[in-house]
């Protein structure tokens, strides 16, 4: 029994290491270099940027979809920005602050609708991303905004400390302070708390709608820094670059065993879901999938092993909410 | 007599323990049959016997004097009985048409197509046949709760069903909506329909009933007729003939003279309840009575600040208390156990050790803003040991301990606290018998200590065993005060059930 428990709890790490093993036995020359390994952690550091904030949404039981367009958003305003200018540090300090703003501007609005007004966070923000987007469009006029500078402009995204790139250790540094907020402070407990049973948390004491709405901020803060990060690694401003990302954000979550329903899910784990992912990806191209072939492999594989991960746990989950339907009050 | 359904000698054992022995019941065509009992008196076992949820031990069941098997819901209706339950399946965004003939919809020739037309004129016509206030093209969702569950015993009817069984259906309705359903009732009986009626409120029995049979403790106690329906004689019946202190059907209340602690002037919640007046003494536990949906729940809600009340004011040792939210009333010295446990006491996917943390962070020490874990741990395995939660692990999710240790754990969150005032609603529902007798021992040793407790049961012993004073509630007020001299089983249930009202 606690055998089997242990299993459960260190399985993403399993399918890591084997992952890794195979990948090593396929290909022993090219696979295990530190250039490759450092690509294949830079090519999901944004994934894992955003992760970091979206998985409080997700802990709460709630969601965030806009994440890919405030992405956009705050990437063309920060390009706009040092831009405007004239491509100096100055523009850009004040094109990072405007994109932080933007990301707890949004944050704020969807933690208000969804707590507040009652909403369902999937239809806010689901309208919020196709808000996000034309915002950005109507800024950039729909068009591509290339940014060849400042220098510090582009380290963000491309620069090298070691063998790694910035935005490695960007993500590892978010992912930790997000580790801390989780684990470690009263703040982190409330969010397990009112994810797991919002009748209770309040029963408790917990302004749930406070913790709400800071969990909403958090995911927009993360996609805003996400959005920075992007626009330099791609040195251009357009406001469909993040569309996407926040497929990739729930996926890895959901790889990591971040439950949709709230309540469950840890943030170490859904990094190590965005570094399969990464992986993945990386794999096939090392073992010659054509493109073609990869889109439809990757996602078979990550139905196999969501649906694999997943089938007891929602099956005792699914339990307790059905035994709570079917209590009878006498 | 033309007996209908016929249950003989029905026994029914859950793991050892006996809850019904030799249960007797048979209902004629076209009466309105009553069965009442206390809690756990085995009604609902029975019912389940009948409906094919449970399988009985032994005994037989007739139906028209055939002996039948009923292993199923469907069986059940096969035969032409329908249960109409507590909780509604009506689907609220299609028609009551549609909503009665779901799944058997009439079709237009062989094509598939559904025949509105006819199925909007076949429900007119059961409409019409038993007077219902409804329209077949009524979206459900638009009725009220008690006009929904007339759409379900249509449902019913269109089945050709000759027996409908009623599981408390007042439980959730207004007054209006109640008398509407009645009215439906002595209809559907005038028609030759029979109804077997579950409820523990004597008002509506004595009201509609042809027959009575009476349970307690899983034995058949009486049957009666219209004639012999009394009041008294029915609560009599129920709580059984011994009165005794060591059974907990009577008990000697004493009046407490310590300080007021509590005091609550005015307190209305409109709709829910109105004009509440009470003062609890330091260390004393003030028992709440009353049937379900008196106002008891709603009341202690406001009191503990989870729910807006309209007007009235609180004081806490002179002081005036404004529960403006959870948090503050923690702070003044609340804690609040609530009625639904499972979806409202505890977080069933974190463990011991955090449910029992969540509403005491404010006690731990905290660095960098980080939670001290050895704090945490130490005082969660403090609250094992004091209310001996059993597995004493604190990583175990509280959703995995029985019931009886999961109420303790919400209990014990607060003993972790400087307690002024304990709220608890139902606090032992659903709790097998040696987690009970602990959690009143709790329960006393903290009133002890001087600790206001207001307890609000549907357990009449249990009300009886803990409470130094009673209140009792009905329909939203309270209508009874025990605070001093022998107050019995009966005489709650009689206050409860509106009987005293009566003779005055």
């Amino acid at each position: 029994m606690k055998y089997k428990i242990n299993i459960r709890k260190y399985s993403k790490w399993l399918i890591l290491v084997a992952f890794v093993v195979v990948l090593t036995i396929l290909k022993p020359k090219s696979f295990l270099t530190i250039g490759n390994i450092s690509n294949v952690l830079w090519s999901i550091s944004v994934v894992g940027l955003l992760t970091s904030g979206t998985i409080f949404t997700l802990l709460l039981g709630g969601i965030d979809l806009s994440v890919g367009s405030l992405m956009g958003l705050s990437a063309c305003t920060t390009v706009l920005m040092i831009q405007k200018f004239g491509f100096t540090n100055q523009g850009l300090v004040r094109g990072i602050l405007c994109a932080l703003l933007i990301g707890v501007v949004a944050g704020c609005f969807h933690g208000i609708v969804v707590t507040l007004c009652n909403v369902q966070a999937f239809l806010v923000t689901f309208a919020t991303q196709s808000v996000f987007l034309g915002i950005s469009q109507v800024l950039t006029n729909n068009k591509i905004i290339s940014c060849l500078k400042p220098d510090l402009f582009t380290a963000i995204g491309l620069g090298r400390i070691g063998p790694f790139t910035f935005p490695i250790y960007l993500m590892t540094m978010v992912a930790l302070i997000s580790w801390y907020i989780l684990n470690k402070t009263v703040f982190g407990r409330y969010v397990y708390a009112v994810g797991g049973n919002r009748e209770a948390a309040k029963n408790s004491g917990i302004n749930d709608k406070m913790v709400s709405i800071l969990c909403y901020v958090f995911s927009g803060v993360t996609a805003s820094i996400g959005g920075v990060v992007l626009a330099s690694m791609t040195q251009q401003g357009m406001a469909s670059t993040g569309s996407g990302y926040e497929t990739d954000v729930i996926t890895a979550a959901v790889i990591g065993g971040v439950s949709l329903l709230g309540g469950e899910g840890k943030i170490q784990d859904a990094i190590i879901g965005a570094v399969l992912v990464g992986l993945l990806n990386n794999g096939m191209n090392l073992v010659g999938v054509p493109s073609t072939h990869q889109g439809l492999l990757k996602g078979m594989v990550i139905v196999i092993a969501v649906a694999i991960d997943l089938a007891g746990k929602y099956e005792s989950k699914r339990k307790l909410i059905e035994f709570k339907k079917g209590r009878k009050v006498v | 007599m033309n007996i209908m359904l016929e249950a003989k000698d029905i026994n029914k054992s859950f793991s050892g323990v006996k809850v019904l022995k030799d249960v007797h019941i048979e209902i004629a065509k076209g009466e309105v049959h009553a069965l009442m009992g206390e809690n756990g008196a085995g009604k609902s076992t029975l019912i389940k016997i009948l409906t094919g949820a449970y399988t009985k031990d032994s005994g037989s069941i007739f139906w028209k004097g055939k002996e039948v098997e009923i292993s199923s819901l469907r069986d059940c209706q096969n035969l032409g009985m329908a249960c109409i339950y507590q909780e509604l399946s009506v689907i609220p965004v299609l028609t009551v048409a549609q909503n009665i003939y779901l799944g058997r919809e009439p079709k237009i020739g062989k094509t598939g197509f559904i025949d509105y037309k006819k199925m909007n004129r076949m429900t007119q016509e059961l409409i019409d046949n038993y007077e219902f206030p409804l329209k077949p093209t009524d979206m459900a969702g638009d009725l009220g709760i008690g006009l929904r569950q007339l759409i379900e015993i249509l449902k019913g009817l269109s089945c050709d069903a000759e027996l409908l069984i009623m599981d408390e259906p007042t439980a959730s309705l207004s007054g209006k909506e109640a008398e509407i359903l009645f009215r439906t009732i002595e209809t559907l009986r005038d028609k030759g329909v029979s109804i077997l009626y579950i409820s523990h409120r004597l008002e509506e029995v004595y009201r509609l009933s042809d027959r009575l049979t009476i349970l307690r403790d899983g034995v058949n106690e009486a049957v009666l007729i219209k004639a012999e329906i009394k009041p008294q004689k029915v609560i009599r019946f129920m709580i059984g003939k011994e009165v005794d202190e060591s059974n907990g059907s009577v008990k000697t209340l004493t009046k407490n003279t310590n300080e007021t602690a509590l005091k609550v002037e005015n307190l209305t919640s409109r709709g829910k309840f109105n004009d509440i007046s009470f003062e609890v003494k330091k260390g004393e536990i003030l028992g709440f009575g009353g049937l379900i949906g008196a106002g008891r729940t709603e009341l202690v809600r406001c009191l503990y600040g989870a729910d807006k009340y309209t007007s009235g004011t609180i004081y806490l040792y002179g002081e005036k208390h404004v529960p403006g939210s959870t948090k503050k009333s923690i702070k003044k010295g609340f804690g609040f156990v609530p009625e639904d446990r499972r979806g409202e006491g505890f977080i069933p996917l974190l463990s011991v050790n955090k449910n029992i943390a969540v509403t005491n962070y404010d006690l731990i020490s905290k660095k960098l803003m980080a939670i001290s874990s050895k704090e945490e741990l130490a005082m969660c395995l403090s609250s094992i040991e004091k209310i001996d939660i059993r597995p004493p692990d604190p990583d175990k999710q509280v959703g995995l301990l029985s019931g009886g240790n999961q109420q303790k754990v919400v209990i014990g969150k607060w003993l972790m606290r400087e307690l002024k005032v304990l709220i608890v609603d139902e606090p032992t529902a659903g709790i097998d018998v040696g987690a009970k007798d602990e959690i009143y021992g709790l329960l006393q040793a903290l009133a002890r200590s001087g600790v206001v407790i207001i307890l609000v049961s549907s357990d009449l012993q249990e009300l009886l065993r803990l409470s130094d004073r009673i209140l009792v509630m009905r329909k939203g007020k309270i209508v009874k005060e025990f605070s001093a001299g022998t107050v019995t089983q009966a005489d709650i249930l009689e206050a409860a059930s509106g009987l005293m009202e009566e003779r005055l």
